[in-house]
């Protein structure tokens, strides 16, 4: 019925062309930082190793996508090299002995303060209910956790974190808000996020962090967050979280 | 100085932003892509310019070829240049009269201080391009961002690409200065004139009539089915719904009611649990089964099932078609996808 091939090459992902200028390839579906750690240890060396014919590749929980310029390589010699590649890599991260500075940073833990929705404005009591469990409750469980991010995207600066409290696990909105706040602390599932700026959004808000979630600094995006780093939510008053709002405005 | 370098916007009832290739290195930060809706029309526009210029001034205009141009949406839209230019006009249609006289699309014209251009709204399709020599940005002091002009709705917040276009706006271009061109030839850019005629290979060929049929590359999930559900998805006909834009179109099931018999069966759902990086023309196939294609101002991320990717050719085409159109789809495979994309650009780069 067609023609197009799924590259199986190795036990622990596959590769498959998913356009003209892009390669997919996907890990066992789960949430889990070892296999995210080999993910993008490999979109580095990967970025590295094929600077010149690589335009952008992104990671998310089991996925690398790959944009490359398919008039400088042909699919079957990018998949060829993205696969000798891999191998090298995977003798990389079983020798501990490489320690890179990149690795050093991500053992980072970045502090986002959150003022949760202790008034009640938003989604914390509807969340509290949905799990049987106190407001104070969930803030202790969302607060006590330490999150991995583990891919940018939806909007510039937007983290996908992982892996909430099972017991703080409610499905998304059936339909989702049109205004979501900048700032907004939020779940879904397994996840949660920070809305970077005042956006549509569907997952529950449970808080709001003055926190900024990017810089634009000549000419440059620099995200609070980057892919791979530890993150952790602390609680703040609504006065600090005033406080550092109007110092965050200056 | 304030440069008097532009065209301003004296009234606009449709959309309109600045367009050029796109963002095409910054997913990994969360950016759409973005970039011009129909490529086709948009490096079409921008090579007429550089084109007519080669022929009389012998410049290197390459850098033309991908400059920042107006993206306008359902026409309606005025402009009177400050200064004298060059401008091109392609894709949709809007009837562009130049100080009321009616001109042609697909062709290269000299504009001078004072002049109005004025779009109405198109019979067909849905972009047209405005193109300008040297390109245009929206504040004279404007660099790119992230190494585009390109103006994405949903991150106008950052504050990074200028403001949204209204009337009032000021698109500013360089100055209209030929260094090699001789006296004789500067003379003859001093009036309002048509500077190209002859166009051997009819643009307007390029786009389908009412109806397209979208030729994708199949996804793994798509190669699971049974050959029954592949069929029933590629005999199925689909209308673009109203809610599309440039971030998504959506399909609506042209003979309803929705049939019985779901495409994707429960079980191969639920194996789409995860979000992963999505990229230009996936296929996404919620629940409801109704397809969504996402265009140049999709997000980075999808969690849908997907069915495949449509190739880009194709999707230049789809980006003019309106609501109401009719879709259905058809397999290809990356070669040939690659083929048509490679020979596509051969033309304009």
């Amino acid at each position: 019925m067609t023609t197009q091939k799924n590259h199986q090459l190795s036990p622990t992902f596959s590769i498959e062309v998913v356009a003209e200028n892009a390669v997919l390839l996907s890990w066992p579906q789960q949430i889990s930082a070892k296999q995210h750690n080999n993910i993008i240890a490999l979109q580095s060396a990967l970025n590295q190793q094929l600077s010149s014919l690589i335009v952008d590749s992104v990671a998310s929980y089991h996925c690398l996508m790959i944009y490359y310029q398919f008039q400088l390589i042909s699919t079957e010699a990018l998949i060829e090299r993205v696969t000798t590649i891999s191998t090298d890599t995977n003798y990389a991260l079983n020798n501990p002995d490489d320690n890179s500075s990149s690795e050093q940073q991500l053992q980072v833990c970045i502090q986002i303060p959150v003022y949760y929705d202790t008034q009640l404005q938003w989604d914390l009591q509807k969340v509290a209910q949905h799990c049987d469990i106190s407001t104070e409750e969930v803030i202790k469980q969302h607060s006590s956790t330490i999150y991995r991010s583990y891919a940018l995207g939806f909007t510039p600066g937007f983290c996908y974190l992982a892996s909430l409290p099972k017991v703080l696990s409610v499905p998304r909105m059936s339909s989702p808000r049109t205004k979501v706040p900048k700032g907004a602390v939020a779940i879904a599932e397994q996840q949660t996020a920070v809305y970077p700026n005042e956006s549509p959004g569907g997952w529950h808000i449970i808080g709001q962090t003055p926190l900024a979630m990017y810089q634009c600094k000549n000419g440059k995006f620099i995200p609070t967050i980057t892919v791979g780093q530890r993150v952790q939510f602390y609680a703040i008053s609504k006065t600090e979280f005033l406080a550092l709002e109007q110092r965050a405005a200056l | 100085m304030m440069t008097t370098n532009y065209l301003e916007i004296l009234a606009i009832n449709g959309k309109a932003s600045i367009q050029d290739i796109g963002r095409l290195n910054t997913q990994h930060l969360g950016f759409s892509v973005s970039g011009a809706a129909d490529e086709h029309a948009y490096l079409y526009a921008n090579k007429l310019i550089a084109d007519h210029y080669r022929k009389i001034a012998a410049s290197d205009e390459s850098t033309q070829k991908k400059c920042p141009a107006l993206e306008i949406t359902l026409g309606q839209i005025t402009l009177r240049a400050n200064t004298a230019c060059t401008v091109a006009i392609a894709g949709a249609d809007c009837q562009v009269k130049l100080n009321e006289t009616l001109i042609s699309n697909w062709q290269c014209y000299q504009l001078q201080a004072g002049d109005i251009i004025d779009f109405a709204m198109p019979k067909s399709g849905l972009h047209s391009y405005l193109a300008v020599m040297g390109g245009v940005k929206g504040d004279e002091k404007q660099q790119a961002w992230l190494s585009s002009f390109a103006q994405t709705e949903n991150e106008m917040a950052l504050n990074v690409i200028g403001n949204k276009l209204k009337a009032g706006s000021k698109l500013f271009f360089p100055k209209q200065e030929l260094l090699t061109a001789t006296t004789a030839q500067k003379q003859s850019l001093k009036s309002s004139k048509q500077l190209t005629f002859f166009e051997p290979n009819a643009p307007e060929l390029f786009y389908p009539q009412s109806q397209i049929t979208l030729r994708f590359i199949a996804s793994t999930l798509f190669l699971q089915f049974p050959p029954k559900k592949q069929s029933a998805f590629l005999a199925t006909n689909y209308v673009i719904s109203p809610d599309s834009n440039r971030m998504g179109y959506r399909l609506a099931l042209k003979n309803r009611p929705i049939p019985k018999n779901k495409i994707l069966a429960d079980k191969l759902r639920e194996n789409c649990v995860l979000s992963k990086p999505v990229t230009y023309g996936m296929i996404q196939f919620p629940t409801n089964e109704q397809p969504i294609i996402l265009m140049k101002e999709r997000q980075t991320m999808g969690g849908y099932p997907v069915l495949g990717s449509i190739m880009q050719t194709d999707l230049f085409r789809l980006s003019q078609m309106r609501p109401g159109q009719g879709v259905t789809f058809s397999l290809t495979n990356y070669q040939q996808a690659q083929q048509q994309l490679q020979a596509f650009y051969k033309k304009f780069i």
